[in-house]
């Protein structure tokens, strides 16, 4: 049996990363000034301007920076309450998204990235990426 | 060499007018702004033909909703211009129509902000650039975030980020152009409807709708139409800054916050803690704790023990947002920034009645806008 495909191929992988290869890796870039970024883009390095971004494979693990349980949600696609965490991944952003599961989190604790089976608007199964406490 | 406001010809706020903020209602777009821009005509006690330009603000109704309203105080065919800078729209149409008196292009310039509660549409969202789930992060969580980051870092209780509400429904319920215009307990707040991290309802600034208008002139202006000086406020600075690349990114508005307060603070030779009135940006809760430290109106961590020793209340060392702020006058989007100016204007001029900060000679005026952009002026009297 296949694994199911990711919701958001673009922005993350099942193989990690070099820093970090237990954990799905971000999909971010980096530029030659030396800044690395996430999300991905293509239209010019918003520290310097350059244009010769290279996509850098990120670690999918970091420190948590701060929660929120959102009790309030307008959008139909996720029903309310979940948890969002900010995280600083070890490779250097700062990515925000939601927490698997319902576990307690605390700035400070570490973090790691896995992926969960969601479903898509057509009803297909896929896997997207989140934050859980690191074991 | 380019200049600052302050180095150009000096610019008054002559006329202020405001529409109350309220929920959503049947009251069209036009209403809201002729009320806005009559009653700052009568403020300036001027004629709609002595001004000269319009800089119209918003951010939710869709384009040129500018005209429409004015030709009904008669079409004199003066250049309307609209600015759309999120949040900051109205601190935008203000700078311009500084901008525009000051540089000796007009000597009399109307900036008017009106918006209705509408879809938003962000442009970030049609960048092509992918994101992980900024669909589940609404303004209200990414400031949740950032206060459960504020009270980690400096050991503070939530429920004392929620004082802040406590006080800007004290000065709301004073305010006869708030949307809430009803002193609240802490308790009240806390126990309210829950929306993310800490924050309850009454922690959020509410939905709503209005118009403020603010008329601005130059020394000749003032003469010639016989305003009455006693009566303008010199606006000492004026300061619009946009996101840089910061280490913490998360943190921008308060960082950007620093950075254009600090300008303004140059350009008019006003020191932070020598400010008698701050509006500011407290959409949430945790924004008036965070950017009162990054103006320097007082110490990084202190904001909390200086608002319960009543330092930024009415009669305080500073009043913070002694018109309720958009936590509680509310923040319709385009008017909310001229109506901190209208408010500013009102305690310098020792006009705010029950809500007055006696002595008050000095405000500052601060806006934040998705983007994210920062606005900071300065008046004096």
């Amino acid at each position: 049996m296949t694994a199911p495909d990711l919701l958001k191929p673009a922005l993350y992988r099942a193989e990690g990363s070099d820093t970090d290869p237990d954990h799905p890796a971000l999909l971010g870039g980096a530029c030659e000034c030396g800044h690395v970024f996430f999300p991905p883009q293509t239209y010019g390095c918003e520290r310097c301007g350059r244009m010769s971004l290279a996509t850098r494979a990120l670690s999918g693990a970091g420190k948590l920076l701060a929660s929120a349980r959102v009790h309030l949600h307008g959008g139909k696609t996720r029903a309310a309450p979940f948890t969002i965490v900010s995280v600083r991944l070890d490779d250097g952003p700062i990515v925000r998204t939601l927490l698997a599961g319902d576990d307690a989190v605390h700035p400070g604790d570490r973090m790691v990235t896995m992926l969960v089976p969601v479903t898509n608007a057509e009803g297909a199964e896929l896997l997207d990426l989140r934050f859980v406490p690191q074991r | 060499m380019s200049k600052s406001l302050k180095e150009l010809r000096p610019v008054y706020v002559v006329g202020i007018g405001l529409h109350r903020y309220q929920f959503l209602s049947d009251t069209t777009y036009v209403d809201l702004g002729l009320t806005a821009v009559r009653a700052a005509l009568a403020d300036a006690n001027i004629e709609w033909p002595t001004v000269e330009s319009a800089y119209v603000g918003r951010a939710l109704l869709p384009m040129a909703c500018g005209r429409p309203i004015l030709r009904h105080l008669g079409a004199t065919g003066i250049p309307i211009a609209h600015i759309e800078n999120a949040s900051a729209s109205g601190s935008t149409a203000f700078r311009q129509a500084c901008i525009e008196v000051a540089s000796g292009t007009s000597d009399v310039s109307l900036a008017l902000g009106v918006d209705k509660p509408m879809a938003i549409a962000r442009a970030e969202g049609l960048t092509g650039i992918g994101n992980l789930a900024d669909d589940a992060i609404a303004p209200f969580t990414h400031f949740a975030l950032l206060a459960d980051q504020y009270a980690t870092q400096y050991g503070v209780r939530h429920e004392d980020i929620a004082l802040v509400a406590v006080k800007n429904h004290r000065n709301g319920a004073k305010n006869p152009f708030a949307q809430h215009q009803k002193e609240r307990t802490l308790d009240e707040i806390l126990g309210g409807k829950k929306i993310s991290g800490t924050f309850t309802s009454l922690q959020c600034t509410p939905v709503g709708e209005g118009a403020a208008a603010v008329i601005v002139a130059s020394e000749d202006g003032i003469k010639r139409l016989g305003i009455a000086a006693s009566r303008a406020v010199r606006v000492a600075a004026s300061a619009g800054r946009s996101q840089k690349v910061n280490i913490d990114a998360t943190r921008y508005d308060a960082v950007l916050t620093k950075e254009t307060a600090e300008i303004a603070f140059r350009e008019s030779g006003i020191s932070p803690r020598a400010l008698d009135i701050v509006e500011l940006h407290d959409a949430f809760a945790v924004e008036e704790i965070e950017y009162v430290e990054a103006m320097g109106i007082c110490g990084e961590g202190e904001a909390i023990s200086r608002l319960k020793d009543g330092e930024f209340d009415i009669g305080g060392r500073c009043a913070v947002s002694p018109s309720g702020g958009l936590i509680s006058m509310g923040h319709p989007i385009g008017p909310t920034g001229l109506g901190q100016i209208a408010e500013i204007a009102r305690q310098l001029r020792g006009e705010a009645g029950s809500r007055q900060h006696a002595g008050a000679r000095t405000g500052l005026a601060h806006m934040v806008g998705v983007g994210a952009v920062c606005y900071v002026h300065i008046l004096q009297k």
